[in-house]
């Protein structure tokens, strides 16, 4: 078949694959959560349900600039979904030509970013501590995945979308010391990048009312949470893709389970450490990254000794 | 005779300053004090005889005296002595030496006083209005008895705006409230914010009044109050419905039956332990910590269905008449309680084991918001939060009432003054509240609920009671009147002295430990606010703007 049309038929796969499972695991997260705070909790459709009534809903814009705010909603869809494309889930990824890790990065950055305009064309003050808050997380926190990419490029040699997202941090056999203190820093920041207790800072309901998301009602909020859905599923096959790729060289139905089961352990993580922390304050939170931050350049030292 | 003894301490050092005074017992002293020498007088009270500040009324005296009167209310506590200094000021030039300046934690309360009754507090630094309406015109004053209780000033000018200080420069201004989401209860500060630093606040309160105290005065009767006290607050009803019962009581110098104190005791216990679980639940809520959140409010569930089992309600008991108390407790409900109270025990304390042992909420909550020994002193803070910082005072133990003189419980201290130590103390409290109940249970005797009132109430009488609400030390004043009701009722809820302080709490601190030091006194806006003012006008201004906004979205949907 046409190269071309694969890419674009898997990359469609890709993006809606990503679509349908998204709110499923934002309904698992729920439930899960529910189950530890011994109540019933939501059916596990649930995120579903919520995505359609609020697409539902009067669209009113009601902060400084609409048309930046519009502009960060679908940019911030667009953008996650675009890396949806580059990640292999199951099957080889889609579009490993279109570009090297450095754009990963980028597009990973520009998520965030989606976030800080939004904030900034609500024009309200919560919504300002909210991206202040933001951009102080993104400066400490993206160097943490840049760094990773950077370790599995150093051990490959190479900036291969298909190379560095297939467990390159350990190299092509044996579990170097950088591949392992990149797992661990990545662990331990995993919180953090898909935005949920104990660093969800930015949002923090109970202090700044969502903060960039204040102004955002209706159908653009559905959005911005689908975005934020979506970005959980994402970071968790990044993270699988590159730290625990065992497996994924399976025949296709099995190797695409086992992916997607990993992505749901990762997801069932996340929801458990979520429920069992109280959420950091913005200072606290960029000492633990800085630290982090500190051990994942010296892993990258190790790395380029070939450690 | 320790009331005696202050007395003579005051007439020793005053001489004919101190005109008369009052010893109805020993745990009342009430001196009527030279108007000029009020300040000096409590000043020696405050520092050099070392009392608690309690709170200070205004009073229209004017149709019975023809005079104003103003009483600063203070607390020996280790004597088990309630204080009064009062004073009479002339009906035309009503004028009093502020004591905020001895006193800092009389500021609100001689703001309030030239706000309702228009008693100017001569030398009081920041005489900005506190708690009328914005709208509301300078010169009349609700409290004073020539205005009628539904009185609608046509003056009334409802687009006033209340103009709030200035920022200190360099610090931008956050707006926390009127409505804030930790908060569900309506309270304006005004953040300066400088980065993420909080150097300042503002705040406007008081718009939910209710005009209770002024209603009480002029159209509600002594047994009518208590059902309207209980309404005061949403969480401690009972409590103000206890202590405005007592301090009748204690103006007419009857004495409840035994049954109906232990009644009371049970009761206020219950209270206690179903707003320190909400309060934990909230305090984690606020921190992102939602497991403990929800798991407190299902420990609690039970308490409130075996309220609603006692008492017909999950809270709001209808509990007290003067004399005594409305209903009993049967065999089978102190045998269930008994049940509810030992599933209780045995669900919090791993709670507790587990809490005070975690990292994650100290690191929120240590060292944040805090208010020293001073602090407590000066703003007169109280309940938790003077015990969090290692103030031995608790009213239960030192100013009996009820039956608390007869059941052993321990008060709960911490050294650290900041909102962990406070979380600290009501989890632990809640053990304390266990042990009461159970004791009542134990020693209470059948017998009549009610004593026999015959005679009408004596009028003209002053009587003072404090309890000890979730929050801290609720305190009623009460003269008694003409009627059937009482000429004036005066209620301090815990937050009116709490709230004073949380400026000082959160100066230099995030804006992240706002939130949770504002939520560590555990504030009760409705309490607070409960005051005088019947604003009519307003209020229809508000119903009126509520209907258009709702023309408004009907009109979009269409």
């Amino acid at each position: 078949m046409d190269t071309t049309l694969t890419t674009i038929l898997g990359s469609l796969a890709n993006v809606i694959l990503v679509l349908l499972i998204a709110p499923l695991c934002q309904g698992l997260l729920r439930k899960v959560t529910a189950f530890i705070q011994s109540r019933q909790g939501p059916p596990i459709w649930q995120a579903y349900y919520d995505l359609l009534k609020l697409l539902g809903k009067e669209d009113l814009e009601s902060g400084d600039s609409p048309v930046m705010q519009r502009f960060a909603v679908y940019l911030s869809l667009a953008t996650v979904l675009s890396v949806a494309c580059l990640i292999p889930m199951g099957f080889k990824a889609p579009m490993t030509t279109a570009g090297d890790s450095i754009l990963l990065i980028y597009l990973l950055t520009l998520s965030g970013i989606c976030t800080l305009l939004g904030g900034l064309a609500a024009g309200s003050t919560y919504s300002l501590v909210g991206i202040s808050r933001q951009m102080m997380i993104m400066i400490a926190l993206e160097p943490l995945f840049a760094i990773a990419i950077l370790v599995g490029a150093v051990h490959t040699k190479t900036f291969r979308l298909d190379t560095v997202l297939n467990g390159s941090v350990y190299e092509a056999s044996g579990f170097p010391f950088s591949g392992l203190i990149m797992l661990g820093v990545m662990l331990l920041s995993f919180q953090a990048f898909v935005e949920r207790v104990p660093f969800d800072t930015a949002e923090a309901e109970t202090e700044i009312m969502e903060g960039p998301l204040m102004e955002y009602s209706g159908p653009k909020l559905a959005m911005f949470q689908y975005a934020g859905m979506v970005k959980l599923v994402i970071y968790s096959a990044l993270f699988v893709a590159m730290f625990v790729p065992w497996g994924s060289e399976l025949l296709l139905p099995f190797g695409w389970l086992l992916f997607w089961a990993k992505v749901f352990l990762l997801v069932l993580l996340v929801t458990v450490v979520a429920a069992t922390h109280a959420r950091y304050r913005i200072d606290q939170a960029l000492r633990f990254f800085v630290s982090l931050l500190v051990v994942a350049l010296a892993a990258l030292g190790l790395a380029s000794y070939g450690w | 005779m320790v009331a005696r003894e202050k007395l003579h301490h005051l007439k020793a050092l005053f001489g004919p300053a101190i005109l008369r005074a009052d010893l109805p017992d020993d745990r009342n002293l009430f001196a009527y004090v030279e108007p000029s020498a009020v300040k000096a007088v409590c000043k020696y009270i405050f520092r050099d005889l070392d009392a608690r500040y309690i709170t200070s009324i205004g009073v229209d005296d004017r149709p019975y005296s023809g005079t104003f009167l103003v009483a600063h209310n203070f607390a020996f506590d280790k004597d088990k002595l309630l204080c009064s200094v009062l004073t009479n000021l002339p009906a035309d030039n009503p004028k009093i030496d502020s004591i905020t300046e001895a006193v800092p934690g009389a500021n609100w309360a001689e703001r309030e006083m030239k706000d309702m009754l228009g008693i100017e507090p001569i030398g009081h630094r920041y005489l900005k209005r506190l708690v009328l309406p914005d709208g509301w015109p300078d010169n009349l004053h609700p409290l004073r008895k020539d205005m009628s209780w539904d009185h609608v000033p046509e003056e009334f000018d409802e687009n006033r705006e209340f103009l709030f200080d200035d920022p200190p420069e360099g610090c931008m201004v956050v707006p926390f409230g009127p409505f804030h989401p930790t908060l569900d209860e309506p309270s304006h500060f005004r953040l300066y914010v400088e980065g993420e630093m909080v150097r300042g606040c503002e705040y406007r309160g008081f718009m939910v009044h209710r005009g209770i105290e002024k209603l009480a005065e002029s159209v509600m009767s002594y047994n009518d109050i208590n059902m309207m006290a209980e309404r005061i607050c949403g969480i401690c009803g009972c409590v103000h419905s206890v202590a405005y019962t007592q301090s009748v009581e204690a103006a007419a110098a009857i004495k409840p039956t035994p049954r109906a104190e232990y009644m009371r005791t049970i009761m206020l216990e219950i209270e206690r332990l179903h707003s320190h679980l909400l309060w934990v639940g909230l305090a984690c809520h606020i921190v992102g910590f939602d497991t403990l959140f929800m798991q407190s409010f299902r420990i609690r569930e039970p308490i409130m269905w075996i309220a609603e089992k006692i008492t017909g309600n999950r809270k709001t008991y209808a509990l007290c008449v003067i004399g005594g108390v409305r209903w009993d407790i049967s065999p089978d409900m102190k045998a269930e309680l008994r049940q509810v109270l030992d599933k209780l025990e045995a669900e919090w304390q791993p709670v507790v084991a587990v809490v005070s042992k975690d990292k994650n909420i100290q690191k929120r909550t240590r060292g944040v918001g805090v208010a020293d020994k001073t602090v407590v002193k000066d703003a007169g803070l109280l309940g938790p939060v003077a015990r969090a910082a290692g103030v031995d005072i608790d009213v239960r133990r030192d100013h009996p009432y009820a039956a608390y003189g007869h059941v052993d419980f321990n008060v709960i201290t911490e050294n650290g003054g900041d909102v962990w130590s406070r979380v600290l103390v009501r989890a632990k409290e809640v053990f304390e509240s266990i042990k009461i109940i159970r004791q009542c249970l134990e020693k209470m005797e059948e017998g009549p609920l009610q004593t026999i009132i015959t005679d009408e109430l004596p009028v003209g009488r002053l009587g003072l009671s404090s309890v000890e609400a979730p929050r801290g030390e609720s305190h009623h004043f009460v003269i008694t009147g003409e009627n059937n009701r009482p000429r004036r009722w005066r209620v301090r809820a815990p937050t009116y002295q709490n709230l004073q302080a949380v400026p000082t709490m959160i100066k230099d601190q995030q804006i992240a430990d706002m939130t949770i030091s504002l939520g560590s006194i555990d504030p009760c806006f409705s309490c607070t606010d409960r005051l005088e003012t019947i604003d009519i006008k307003s209020g229809t201004t508000r119903v009126w703007s509520h209907e258009e906004l709702l023309k408004f979205t009907r009109s979009k949907k269409a």
